[in-house]
């Protein structure tokens, strides 16, 4: 649990050899947003940018003081027909430039559907209804889907879990690998193959191999792929989805190392959604625990994993076996997450958690800020000292969900194509 | 597409040709009417003349392995014994003159139908609902639960009585004789306008419903949102990612579809009076001529296997996955 | 609490209160779909139709009890006008039902046993007799077998005789009928097997057999009953295509003209010149009942597909 290098600490030399200079990026591509510019924006396309890597000019409206993403408030609801599901609900978060943050969750605490609302690729019956996601200082959330193209793998490009069913089975992988670089980069075919094969090399594989088809490499060498495909367009933030729940822990092992390598060479900013607390605490600097759709707590690595404040952080961090610790039974958190259709007014994690109080049932908890730790929790109010707590307060009513939760009436979700609207 | 892919499915499909023949040899043994009668076609023939030609035509020797080698030896050589509705003429022959029409009928309809199936299927596909997509989806419902013949009875009696547009038998004007080549080729397109229709349209709406669920399949895959993640617009998705994985089972399908195909073409022909094979397969039914009958059935069988085979061979070059 | 005692009325009632919600749960998903209910009405109306004729129409018209001018197109006293030979074409059309769904039923009673019984021995026994199983069936399905029922049919008619009936069929019906079964049980088969398979390697198939149940006990009790859940819907949709099919051969010339099926009477249409001269009522009454017919039993199969078996794709 290192502390990372600053960002602003990357000697810019060191970044230079590794980008091809043959590769001019293309001439108004980069200056113009889109269809309309209806902001009014007259910032013209200055000089590349001092921070992080980019070989070329910020987009037209971008902010160059503004932080790399500030999300706020982010909503997004999925309508089914039998209710609408409440997937993110006011979600908020910063990615400065050069960062690797960490989004951490049980399954269905809405961190892939974060990250899809962040590139506008929801399904057809998800919808962001609230909240704004600042690029640069450019709402991401407000552009039609024409215009939200343009920013599409140039500014932020994203990993898929399981790479075997992200790369096309019929394709060979340097061409799937060229596509974005021929078509979004402007250059020539050849050209864009060229610097496929060299994107290769810089995740481990060799050239040569970039002609096979995926069914044709083992699993870590697609999600190597994958990682150097996300990286064509030289974006400015990529999302890594679970990058490494398909693979066994030796190659694991390899893609986070990788990962770190990338991030070290290339000043990348990364954003990690993973269950697996271990690897966000080897490879990011910040991490936000979801929980039910909501942030429960925030904040750098070091001081989250340490001093957990959320009783759901505490749960997490104790439901992971420490292979030096003593032996000892693993803690279970009684029940199961909320049913996002109708989700519990005030806290959601109130009816499993062993602190709950009154309060907690009743009022969403407000979002406060310690030690540089974000929490939602009423066991840290505003003004409060803010210290963790770690044995329930006396007025702690405790958790009423049951060990095992009792049949629902309502009618099941039959198949999870019925979330995606498929 | 591997090497030993492609002798499989060789071997596979020599080894049906096979019992096909062998099922056809079976076939001719229950013939109603013993062949030896049926060659002389005279009552009151004597024992002697009869004996005579059964030992001629081998029939004395015993069943398996003797007549069945000579048979299939005969088979090979491309003799399908002689037809008894003409008298003397070879069914080869009969069956030769017959194949060129079927041929063109459902070449062409096949043609039409995969272009224009596949493509608007491909556009349901992509653009979920809307009228093109309801109104395509009901037809192509209705079209699938009908009866090739139906369907030709229907545009025959639209088109061809009520507005005169074509005519509606045969496949030129009987007795006509024509100033150029290009006459004789309009009066033959002129001809072949309504079976053509009868043909495509069922195969049209078989094939879109197939290729827009192909779609739409294929829309919802992981690579598909990678594609759309880098920002690629959607007809290059759609070209470039989703129509070359959703014509994958379609061919599959195409290919399966040859054998059913059969009983619409036979019907098909019958309504309009086109002079193929079907309408010799029935000729053949009321007027009992079994060796036609049976020619017809190696013939169409063994080139539903071999296309079959092509399609195979077509689904290995297209999906690379398709090995060992 | 005490423990509840294990009689074997309890056992009895508690497996009975299981199924009862179980077809409660199957009623409930299969009303949703509102395709398999447009189904279901069309097949209630052809079945009524099916089962009293006499009282819609009255008695089969025949060419002597023929009741209107030839070709006639519709008017008041004939409202789908006549055939060639001055019948009713609406008193033919309602009487074809039964003839038609009868024959479409029982052919696919043939074809559903033989397929039934391949598949379970097939993929039960396994071994050398599956593998032989299976080639045939892989056989018949590449096969066209429209044109092996084509030379089958005559075979048959001149080996059984066309004159006489059973059960109130004719012997020509009765041709077709096993000339359907026999050519298209072999879908059936691969599907039944496939299931058995799965089933086989279920914990109480074992059971079964460590008790001492024989091959053939296992096989009729215990696979059986699960198979037979599985393949409703691919029965629904063979009697689809076992009335198409029949409606082919019919229109072929194999029908009957003294029990006359939808496909019989599209025979006799075309034969008269119908379509030629413009009859479209003698051709269209018959067609658009094998349109809707074929339609209902493909929209029913594919909802009680839909329901029966689920199919969770988790992609994520």
């Amino acid at each position: 649990m290192s502390e990372r290098i600053p960002p602003s600490q990357v000697p810019p030399a060191a970044r230079e050899d590794l980008l091809a200079d043959d590769l001019a990026p293309a001439a108004d591509d980069l200056t113009t947003d889109g269809d309309a510019v209806t902001d009014g924006d007259t910032a013209t396309a200055g000089p590349p940018h001092a921070v992080g890597r980019r070989q070329w000019p910020l987009p037209k409206l971008a902010d160059p003081d503004a932080p790399l993403l500030l999300v706020d408030n982010l909503t997004t609801y999925f309508s089914l027909e039998k209710g609408t599901v409440h997937a993110v609900d006011g979600v908020s978060f910063r990615l400065d430039h050069g960062e690797a943050l960490g989004i951490a969750g049980e399954s269905g605490c809405g961190k892939t559907t974060t990250a899809l609302s962040l590139v506008q690729l929801l399904p057809r019956n998800a919808r962001i209804v609230d909240g704004s996601m600042k690029l640069m200082g450019i709402d991401l959330a407000q552009k039609t889907e024409n215009q939200m193209r343009r920013y599409r793998w140039r500014e932020i490009s994203i990993v898929f879990q399981g790479a075997m069913n992200a790369l096309n089975p019929v394709r060979r992988v340097v061409d799937q690998l060229a596509e974005p670089i021929e078509h979004r980069l402007d250059q020539s075919p050849k050209a864009a193959r060229k610097r496929a094969g060299e994107l290769l090399e810089l995740v481990g594989i060799p050239k040569r191999r970039g002609r096979a088809y995926p069914h044709e490499l083992s699993g870590g060498m697609r999600q190597r792929a994958m990682i150097a495909m996300a990286l064509a367009c030289d974006p400015a933030i990529v999302i890594g989805d679970e990058p490494t729940t398909a693979l066994d822990v030796m190659v694991q092992a390899q893609i986070l190392e990788l990962l770190e390598r990338l991030r070290r060479e290339l000043g990348l900013s990364l954003i990690l959604i993973t269950h697996d607390l271990s690897v966000i605490a080897e490879t990011c600097d910040r991490v936000m625990i979801m929980y039910a759709g909501r942030v429960a707590e925030e904040g750098t690595v070091a001081e989250v994993f340490r001093n957990p404040r959320h009783p759901y952080t505490q749960k997490l961090l104790s439901a992971f076996p420490n292979i030096r610790a003593d032996r000892r039974t693993l803690e279970v958190i009684p029940g199961s997450p909320p049913d996002l259709r109708e989700p519990p007014p005030g806290c959601r994690f109130a009816p499993r958690c062993t602190f709950a109080m009154e309060v907690c049932s009743r009022e969403v908890p407000p979002e406060t800020t310690f030690a540089g730790v974000r929490v939602a929790c009423h066991l840290y109010p505003e003004g409060g000292d803010g210290m963790p707590v770690t044995t329930p307060p006396p007025n702690a009513i405790g958790a009423t969900a049951p060990l095992v939760p009792p049949p629902s009436d309502a009618p099941p979700l039959e198949s999870i194509d019925e979330v995606r609207g498929a | 597409m591997g090497s030993y892919y492609l002798s499989r499915r060789l071997v596979q499909a020599i080894v049906t040709i096979a019992m096909i023949v062998a099922l056809n040899f079976v076939l001719f043994r229950l013939m109603p009417g013993s062949p030896e009668r049926a060659t002389i076609r005279i009552p009151g023939v004597s024992a002697e003349v009869y004996q005579q030609t059964r030992a001629r035509l081998g029939l004395d020797k015993a069943i398996f392995p003797d007549q069945f080698v000579a048979y299939i030896g005969t088979t090979l050589q491309g003799d399908l014994g002689y037809s008894y509705k003409y008298r003397g003429q070879p069914v080869s022959e009969v069956i030769g003159s017959r194949v060129w029409p079927t041929l063109i009928l459902f070449g062409l309809g096949e043609l039409v139908a995969i272009v224009a199936g596949l493509a608007l299927g491909a556009y349901t596909g992509w653009r979920r609902g809307g009228p093109v997509d309801y109104a395509g989806n009901g037809l192509s419902l209705i079209l699938y639960s009908m009866p090739y013949f139906l369907l030709g009875m229907i545009l025959l009696v639209i088109f061809g009585v009520g507005l005169g547009w074509f005519p509606v038998s045969g496949m030129f004007n009987v007795g006509a004789s024509y100033a150029s080549f290009t006459d004789q080729l309009f009066d033959f397109a002129r001809h072949l306008a309504l079976p053509l229709a009868t043909v495509s349209l069922g195969l049209i709406g078989q094939y879109s419903i197939l290729m827009r669920s192909s779609i739409i399949e294929t829309l919802g895959e992981d690579y598909v949102t990678t594609a759309r993640a880098k920002g690629l617009t959607e007809s290059h998705v759609l070209r470039n990612h989703a129509i070359p994985n959703a014509l994958l089972p379609t061919v599959s399908l195409i290919a399966i579809n040859l054998g059913y195909l059969i009983a619409g073409a036979i019907t098909a022909e019958v309504v309009f009076n086109w002079p193929g094979l079907g309408t010799l397969a029935v000729e053949a039914l009321t007027s009992r001529d079994y060796p036609v009958l049976q020619g017809i059935f190696l013939f169409l069988s063994v080139a539903v296997v071999l296309a079959n085979l092509a399609a195979d061979l077509i689904y290995g070059l297209l999906d690379p996955r398709v090995q060992a | 609490m005490t423990a509840p005692t294990l009689t074997a009325d309890r056992l009895r009632s508690e497996r009975l209160r299981l199924r009862l919600r179980g077809w409660r749960d199957f009623a409930r998903r299969f009303s949703r779909r509102r395709e398999g209910i447009v189904g279901a009405a069309i097949i209630a109306f052809f079945a009524v139709l099916a089962v009293v004729p006499e009282l819609i129409v009255g008695p089969l018209e025949t060419a002597t009890t023929a009741s209107g001018t030839r070709l006639a197109a519709p008017d008041l006293t004939h409202v789908l006008g006549t055939d060639e030979l001055g019948r009713d074409v609406l008193n033919l059309t309602v009487h074809g039902a039964r003839i038609s769904m009868v024959i479409g039923l029982l052919a696919t009673l043939v074809t559903v046993s033989i397929g039934v019984f391949i598949g379970i021995v097939a993929g039960y026994i396994g071994g050398w007799i599956d593998t032989v199983l299976m080639r045939i069936t892989d056989f018949f399905l590449v096969l066209p077998t429209f044109v092996l029922a084509l030379i089958l049919a005559p075979i048959l008619r001149e080996i059984i005789g066309t004159s006489s009936t059973i059960a109130g069929i004719r012997m020509t019906l009765i041709v077709i009928i096993i000339v359907i079964g026999v050519t298209s049980w072999a879908s059936t088969a691969r599907i039944v097997r496939s299931q058995t398979l799965s089933i086989k390697e279920r914990a109480f198939v074992d059971r079964a057999r460590v008790i001492g149940g024989g091959s053939g006990h296992i096989m009729t009790h215990h696979v059986l009953p699960n198979v037979v859940g599985l393949i409703v819907a691919n029965t629904v949709l063979t009697f689809a295509g076992a009335i198409l099919t029949e409606t082919t051969l019919s229109f072929i010339g194999l029908g009957d003209p003294f029990q006359p099926s939808w496909g019989q009477l599209l025979d006799a249409a075309r034969s008269s010149g119908a379509p030629g001269l413009g009859a479209w009522w003698y051709f269209m009454p018959p067609g658009v009942c094998i349109v809707l017919i074929v339609l209902a039993f493909t929209l029913v199969g594919g909802a009680l597909d839909d329901v029966l078996n689920p199919r969770l794709r988790a992609r994520r």
